[in-house]
């Protein structure tokens, strides 16, 4: 064991190096509050290292072997501390709850084995020849052959986690199957599928450390505190993927957990009347061919020969489209002529101020998908193209996957905000219209981003001199990243701040939740 | 794959002692060792003293890593055995089986469990709840349907005939079983199977 593992203590040391590395969002306005705790991504081979420490550690403190220090650990949630003060305190109570009770051994490994070649096996009752290797990794006296440990052991592991706390087959027997014997036994397959689960077990066991929940992503994340106790924060993980440690969901500064949750469970309860909404395609404005939005950002233009230039949200003209106007919900003023009207066009105007915010945190969710698509392709295929046509190295190319990687963070607060923005009380005149500002800002600034990283790029990427490439082209895109970055991380300040600016004499209430309109 | 050696030793351990244990397997018909049927005595000093229970035995391919399933052919009255299906509700047959059981100590396990039901883990709610709120009521439930199905006395010969049929042998050769025999199911059975 090298001294570096070290580092893994017990307290779940967090080396500064790993932190949150791969995500350049990070507001510097933030006034270190408990969204800056620190995080650790571990992948598999990490985990065997700490687990590899801690049993080393166990087996040298408890004069133990490395298969019953793994049992051991397994039961006591890998924390050693917790494990050596159980034991130290009874040791006796200790083994007997993990199925070590005291050795009931009567011959030990190389002592009169010629005794003991002719064994009847007692799931088959055939006899066999004692393999001193398997008597060596039992820790009780009953005789089972080779290939009937086998087929215990296998079938146990194909039924999952259960297998690392295996017991003796015979039913009065408590005695526990340590990895020692495990190791003997099986191979190929079998042998993989134990090894991952026994890494496994450290996650699972541990509420200090959850899986990734992204696509097919085998990494780990480790906080300072239990998760699910308290207020979230976002994590990015190795993976790119990024989420709340807190609640699971994708990652929603300036968004609380709460308002998040309320949020997708209201999107649930209302999915049959917006299912229109996530049919994908609509019309073109002008010539009613239908379109379907293949692109991350909000100005389509639709084929030629009609070329119409338009908003993908709200279907205006594009030249025309004063981006502030898009974003914010224009009430409507409700006509009291009798009751019953009034009731349903009070129904149909709670459903439509519903759909606004619906249909823009739709949309920007599928387009940060795409954007986050968009950047691992950059990274893996597109960087290479322009590294051969327009650049000498790849940190010349670093503006172009810093400009997605902005792009992405920031569809995914844009989209949150508009959960925001339902949430925000319709009467609080003021604070609506601040946050439209700030939000339409943003998003302004984000479309501009968007376009160019999109679309300007793509002329790069087929020919284009080099030199514009790496004197225009960097300049703007570079600039409207930097731009972009600043309106957000105000727009994330302020909602974080719950709007404080607007009403001093409440000032610094976090906004939580308002009153929803239905 | 099953372990048909290790089934085989069962069959003879199981029947060598048949006599004074009551309980004996039979290969359930053809040559396959992987669909047997179990006969148990009804334990004495319960409503099902006096009657035969078959128990239908299918050996999974996994056995004896994975349990056998088993079930009541014999209909029964028993909080954990249902009156529908017969099937058992028994942890050793599910979660709690170890290859170092055998189809004997199974079926050994079910006659304990006619002596002494779980009411308060049903596999049959209704035979359960009547189990707890009117014993009496169960048990004379219980008494009925041991002489209605479980003793070879009780059961018409038409019945008989079917049940032989539904075990796999030709109508003809289950008629001429039983007469060959007086009538005694399990004898005619015996015979088919010898």
């Amino acid at each position: 064991m090298d001294t570096e593992d070290d580092t893994f203590s017990d307290d779940h040391d967090v080396s500064d190096d790993v932190v949150s590395s791969d995500s350049d969002f990070t507001p510097e306005t933030n006034s270190g509050d408990h969204r800056e705790k620190s995080y650790k991504v571990l992948s598999e081979e990490d985990i065997k290292r700490i687990q590899d420490d801690r049993i080393e550690r166990v087996t040298t403190s408890l004069y133990v072997s490395s298969g019953v220090a793994r049992v051991l650990l397994n039961k006591f949630k890998w924390n050693v501390n917790e494990l050596q003060e159980s034991w130290f305190t009874d040791e006796g109570k200790t083994r007997k709850d993990v199925g070590l009770a005291e050795s009931r051994k009567k011959h030990v490994g190389t002592k009169k084995i010629e005794k003991l070649d002719q064994l009847n096996c007692s799931i088959c009752f055939e006899d066999f020849v004692c393999d001193v290797r398997v008597d060596n990794c039992v820790l009780c006296d009953h005789q089972y052959c080779n290939c009937c440990w086998n087929g215990y052991i296998s079938n146990a592991i194909s039924e999952g986690s259960g297998c690392l706390s295996l017991r003796c087959p015979d039913p009065d027997c408590d005695v526990v199957v340590t990895d020692e014997l495990v190791s003997v036994i099986v191979g190929g397959d079998d042998k993989l599928r134990y090894e991952r689960l026994c890494v496994r077990a450290y996650v699972e066991g541990n509420e200090k450390v959850k899986w990734c929940p992204g696509p097919d992503c085998g990494f780990a994340v480790e906080y300072d505190d239990v998760v699910g106790s308290g207020e979230g924060y976002d994590v990015v993980c190795g993976c790119g993927y990024c989420f709340c440690c807190n609640c699971g969901e994708d990652g929603h500064r300036p968004v609380d957990c709460e308002t998040v949750a309320k949020w997708v469970e209201k999107n649930n309860a209302e999915s049959e009347n917006t299912t229109w909404i996530l049919v994908y395609t609509k019309p073109c404005p002008k010539c009613r061919r239908p379109i379907e939005k293949n692109d991350g950002c909000m100005h389509m233009t639709c084929r030629k020969p009609c070329g119409y230039s338009f908003c993908w949200v709200c279907l205006d003209d594009w030249g025309k489209h004063a981006y502030n106007s898009c974003n914010s919900y224009a009430g409507r003023v409700v006509k009291e002529n009798n009751d019953e009207e009034r009731v349903k066009q009070r129904a149909r105007i709670s459903l439509e101020r519903y759909t606004h915010y619906f249909e823009r945190w739709a949309a920007n969710n599928k387009s940060m998908k795409k954007s986050f698509a968009d950047l691992q392709r950059m990274r893996d295929e597109n960087h290479d193209v322009l590294l051969a046509k327009h650049a000498q190295s790849s940190s010349q190319l670093k503006f172009v996957l810093d400009a997605w990687t902005q792009i992405v963070e920031c569809r995914r607060v844009l989209k949150w905000t508009y959960a925001y923005g339902y949430y925000l009380p319709e009467d609080n005149i003021a604070k609506t219209k601040l946050f439209e500002y700030l939000q339409g800002e943003a998003e302004a600034a984000l479309e501009n981003l968007h376009h160019c990283a999109e679309k300007e790029l793509t002329e790069f990427l087929r020919d284009g001199t080099t030199a514009e490439f790496n004197t225009t082209f960097r300049e703007k895109l570079a600039n409207l990243t930097s731009v972009t970055k600043t309106y957000f991380a105000n727009l994330v300040e302020a909602l974080e701040n719950g709007l404080a600016d607007v009403d001093s004499g409440s000032a610094n209430k976090k906004l939580k939740t308002g009153s929803s309109s239905n | 794959m099953v372990d048909i050696a290790r089934v085989q030793k069962e069959l003879q351990e199981c029947n060598k002692d048949k006599d004074s244990s009551g309980i004996s397997v039979k290969l359930k018909g053809g040559n396959s060792l992987t669909h047997l049927v179990g006969s148990i005595p009804g334990p004495l000093a319960t409503p099902y003293e006096g009657g035969t229970f078959l128990i239908d035995i299918v050996i999974p391919d996994g056995y004896p890593f994975e349990p056998p399933k088993m079930q009541f052919v014999t209909r029964v009255w028993h909080p954990n055995i249902s009156s529908q299906s017969g099937a058992i509700c028994l942890d050793i047959l599910k979660k709690e089986w170890s290859p170092a059981l055998t189809i004997k100590t199974a079926l050994v396990s079910i006659q304990a469990l006619l002596s002494a039901p779980e009411p308060d883990d049903p596999q049959d709610a209704v035979v359960a709840q009547q189990y707890l709120k009117d014993y009496q009521t169960f048990a004379n439930t219980a008494r009925y349907w041991t002489e209605a199905y479980a003793k070879s006395s009780s059961v018409g010969i038409e019945e008989k005939v079917r049940r032989l049929v539904e075990m796999g042998f030709p109508e003809v050769m289950a008629k001429d079983a039983l007469d060959a025999v007086g009538g005694d199911e399990n004898a005619a059975l015996e015979k088919l199977c010898s």
